[in-house]
């Protein structure tokens, strides 16, 4: 599989522009974090992840996806063993038990989860591309992804979840499933979705957080005070201050003053935005597009439809994480705890994004099937 | 992908880009919002704050260099809400045992901090044991978070200990009202503390301290406060409160002043005055005096100081002429002036007497005479030189002027020059009878009373030199009248006098007008005025007691307390009785 390879159709493009976003992640990080003694180790970690996470890509480019495929039953078992294990036993912290802590590091597997969920559908579509499109079809889907995602949603994460879901709506809706059909699933959506947030505690199955997070957004309090709206407020503060330009890198007061909160995480878009302003933000927007746009090609180019799928998967995931992360942070959409792809800080994040990159990489190499 | 499913991926492109667009015209929309610039204002609040560094207020010292009033490091505990790692149970309970705070009330500030605060102080002025304690107990908390991912010791992450200095007075209550106060705004009052305020506080200085750690911060150079060295002689003022609390006991006086004073310079080497607080806990301040004016008695507290008031009647005569220390006088134990009768203290007829006899007797019609002789213009003008009814201008805070009324005053009465010649109808506080007296002590050359003897500033020791607050009587004069007084002082022998020592003195016993002006019988203010060695004045000596009620006679209750201090004295300045001084001058 290796020998023989031909390294022609590497997407450099590709390459650079994750590059170059991670590394700007990492300055930022560097910024973010400038003088909090707590978090001092988070600039070299993640510079650790991201060139781990560089091997990673090459490795995974080099390998067949269709080994990946034909893995699909080990892969998924163990990956459901992962997800039950931190369900179980995984130790709280910051309210939501999410890690796995080896060699000192912290391992999501939710974060990896995502990614083989992506192999699993492709595997799936695939295998079902010349059968009907019909409800039982559809729900078929539904038992490949809710295997896993029970686990992710019991946590709770709430938010990864979504993405799932996010993912999984986008493939079939390009695998051809039926007008009829969504307009059924949506209006069932939607009232199971009413029903979480009116029903009252303790019989509402989302946790009080998530159901105040929605309610915030939804009927913000004028007296609403620090733990409700701040985060919010604050990241306002940072990229209303920061103008055109930017304040210049490492003088962002919200940024440098840590009055935004996790701020070198989740609310990294609004310290980009103090910092280096409208231009910092929409570079990032921009250097984002790019990445989304060679992964379309390569799922444009793709072989198969399972190549297509995992391109088109690691798309949608890069796109959904980044826009609600970004719409967060410029208060377009209630708070939730997504990572900006790429440039946020988190090991676990970044390394099955580069993943994800990988098998893109993989696709795009091997579009032709013989090549002479 | 196969053609049949392209719109699909045609309408998804479109969707995908539409909530792209989306941010940039939410980034836009924020900064050009009506509340940019409100945003933009919260931004730089958070950018820095103003500090203003406080310099080390100057200490205070005794004549010989020990401290009076000094400062200690004491400890401002306050949480920084900024720290996300903030854990409000366990700080809410380590200060609730370690400061005794309210559990409940800390832990809700913590959870519940008020909209836009970011720091919250919880304690100030925490002694720097328990501010170590509880530094060395957050960072083994913290050292134990990091061993041990799952301590469930809690941690004090977000505690913040600020250093500061707090104002100490190693003796307690010690000259307390010559001495003053610092409250915890670190304002002066009372005493030095408030008079040299401003030279003790130094100059505080105001800077801006950027939050950013990568912009530098302007440490200013902030000068210490200027210390200070007092004329008192912390021995002699120790005993001399003692003797005052003991006469207070002895003589059930409710309260009293003694004040020591070189007549020579006017340094101030004792300054005693009841009650006393101890300034460590100024707070009790309110519960100990009625009024300001009660905590330094002998330069606040003006009274009708009665007979020993008599000595300047009597120098102010002798120094115009009018009468000569062997003047006679028949004294028929009333003297009728402008319409009121003067008596003696005895009511009795004292027959022939010398001026001597007259202040020996401490007689109220000799006196009265004498003043009518000399006329109210003379008498008022050398009352008035004398420094009656102005302040000394000691450097204390809070000092009364009292009030002699003059003629061509509304409620001065042409019987008032016979009664002020007593001490009668006139007001005046102790230290200012001193300050008139000292010139009869030191060559007819009145003395300005301070307390400071010298400031330090910079490693510059500054000597404060005496002052001269004029010359109301000739050098003769004052050198008759204190033999005079020396002289009634053994013919009478009186309890003021102390073995070895000539010293000269008189007492002073008035009764306590009422607020109608009327006086009331029984209640009086003994007092005693006296210097020595006679022939070479070193020390000035006045004692007064409020209402004693074992005897209500100066010369039964202040003349003896006046002998005591008189003692102590002598020892104090290391003073050879007149015999051996003699001795040591001739065969220098």
């Amino acid at each position: 599989m290796i020998r023989g390879l031909s390294w022609r159709h590497f997407d450099f493009w590709l390459l650079g522009a994750v590059v170059l976003a991670t590394a700007f992640g990492v300055a930022m990080i560097r910024s973010a974090i400038a003088g909090n003694e707590e978090l001092l180790l988070t600039v070299s970690r993640q510079t650790q992840f991201a060139l781990i996470g560089l091997g990673v890509i090459f490795l995974i480019a080099a390998i067949d996806y269709k080994y990946w495929l034909a893995l699909y039953r080990p892969m998924y078992l163990v990956m459901m063993i992962l997800l039950i294990m931190i369900y179980i036993s995984a130790q709280p912290q910051f309210g939501a038990a999410r890690w796995f802590q080896v060699a000192g590091l912290f391992i999501q597997p939710t974060e990896l989860a995502k990614i083989v969920i992506i192999l699993i559908l492709a595997r799936y579509f695939e295998k079902t591309q010349n059968e009907p499109k019909d409800l039982r079809w559809l729900i078929s889907s539904i038992v490949w992804v809710g295997g896993l995602t029970m686990w992710i949603l019991l946590q709770p994460n709430l938010s990864n979840v979504i993405v799932i879901g996010v993912i999984w709506a986008m493939m079939v809706w390009q695998n051809g499933v039926q007008v009829r059909t969504i307009v059924i699933l949506a209006f069932l959506a939607a009232l199971i979705g009413l029903t979480a947030i009116l029903i009252p505690e303790p019989y509402s199955p989302l946790e009080e957080y998530q159901r105040a997070r929605v309610f915030t957004f939804l009927f913000p309090d004028p007296n609403a005070s620090y733990g409700a709206t701040y985060n919010v407020l604050q990241a306002l503060v940072a990229i209303g201050s920061g103008g055109f330009w930017g304040q210049g890198y490492g003088h962002g007061t919200q940024t440098q003053l840590r009055f935004l909160k996790v701020r070198h995480t989740d609310f990294i878009f609004s310290a980009v935005s103090e910092e280096f302003g409208m231009i910092g933000g929409v570079v990032i927007v921009v250097v984002l597009v790019f990445i989304i746009l060679r992964c379309l090609r390569a799922a444009r180019l793709a072989r198969d439809v399972s190549g297509s799928m995992i391109a088109y998967g690691v798309a949608v995931l890069i796109f959904f994480q980044g826009a609600v992360n970004i719409g967060v942070n410029v208060n377009l959409i209630p708070v939730s705890g997504l990572p900006l792809p790429f440039i946020s800080y988190g090991g676990s994040g970044l390394l099955s994004l580069m993943l994800g990159i990988g098998l893109v990489e993989s696709v795009v190499l091997r579009h032709r099937q013989l090549e002479f | 992908m196969r053609r049949q499913y392209a719109w699909r991926s045609y309408s998804l492109a479109i969707l995908m880009a539409m909530i792209g667009l989306l941010v940039p015209v939410q980034i836009i929309r924020i900064q050009t919002s009506q509340d940019v610039d409100d945003l933009i204002a919260q931004g730089n609040r958070y950018a820095g704050y103003y500090h203003t560094y406080y310099p080390k207020r100057g200490e205070i010292y005794d004549r010989s260099g020990h401290l009076l009033a000094g400062n200690k490091t004491v400890f401002e505990i306050g949480v920084d809400l900024r720290n996300p790692y903030i854990d409000a149970h366990t700080i809410a309970l380590t200060l609730s045992v370690h400061l005794g705070l309210d559990y409940n009330g800390l832990f809700e500030n913590l959870e519940n901090p008020k909209e836009g605060e970011y720091y919250i102080v919880i304690e100030d002025f925490v002694p720097a044991t328990v501010a170590d304690e509880l530094e060395a107990l957050k960072a083994k908390l913290e050292e134990e978070a990091e061993v041990n991912n799952e301590s469930h010791l809690g941690t004090l992450t977000g505690l913040e200990f600020k250093e500061h200095l707090q104002r100490s007075y190693p003796e307690g209550s010690l000259a307390s009202n010559v001495i003053g106060f610092v409250t915890l705004e670190g304002r002066g009052y009372f005493g030095v503390e408030e008079k040299y305020n401003n030279l003790l506080s130094g100059e505080p200085k105001t800077v801006w301290v950027p939050s950013d750690p990568n912009r530098a911060l302007e440490i200013p150079n902030v000068q210490d406060g200027t210390t200070l060295i007092l004329t008192i002689d912390r021995e002699l003022q120790a005993s001399v409160e003692n003797i005052l609390d003991n006469a207070l006991y002895t003589y059930g006086a409710e309260n009293g002043s003694i004040l020591v004073m070189n007549p020579g310079n006017g340094e101030i080497l004792a300054m005693a005055s009841t009650p006393r607080m101890n300034l460590n806990e100024f707070w009790n301040y309110e519960a100990i005096y009625d009024n300001a004016s009660e905590f330094n008695r002998p330069i606040s507290m003006p009274y009708e100081p009665g007979s020993t008031l008599k000595i300047l009647t009597a120098a102010a005569a002798l120094d115009n002429g009018t009468v000569r220390p062997d003047t006679t006088f028949i004294d028929t134990g009333v003297y009728n002036a402008s319409g009121a009768t003067i008596r003696n203290w005895d009511e009795k007829a004292w027959g022939e007497q010398t001026i001597t006899g007259c202040l020996q007797h401490s007689l109220n019609v000799c006196l009265a005479w004498i003043a009518n002789e000399m006329g109210a213009s003379s008498f008022y003008d050398y009352m008035q030189v004398f420094g009656l009814g102005h302040p000394t201008g000691v450097d204390l805070a809070g000092e009364a002027a009292g009030r002699l009324k003059i003629p061509g005053d509304a409620d001065w009465y042409p019987v008032d020059l016979s009664t002020n010649a007593f001490g009668q109808g006139v007001s005046a506080t102790p230290i200012q009878i001193m300050m008139a007296a000292s010139s009869i002590a030191n060559e007819g050359k009145m003395v300005t009373p301070h307390v400071l003897q010298a400031m330090v500033q910079n490693n510059q020791q500054y000597n404060s030199s005496p002052q001269n607050a004029g010359s109301p009587i000739s050098a003769e004069t004052a050198q008759t009248l204190s033999e005079m007084l020396a002289v009634a002082l053994e013919n009478e022998s009186s309890m003021a006098l102390l073995p070895g020592y000539r010293l000269a003195g008189k007492t002073g016993t008035a009764q306590i007008p009422n607020k109608n002006g009327y006086y009331e019988y029984g209640t009086t203010n003994a007092s005693f005025i006296g210097w020595g060695p006679v022939d070479d004045p070193q020390f000035m000596v006045y004692v007064w007691l409020e209402k004693p009620s074992s005897s209500i006679w100066g010369s039964e209750t202040a003349a003896p307390v006046f002998a005591l201090v008189a003692q102590d004295t002598v020892i104090a300045l290391n003073i050879p009785p007149d015999n051996i001084r003699r001795q040591i001058s001739a065969g220098r």
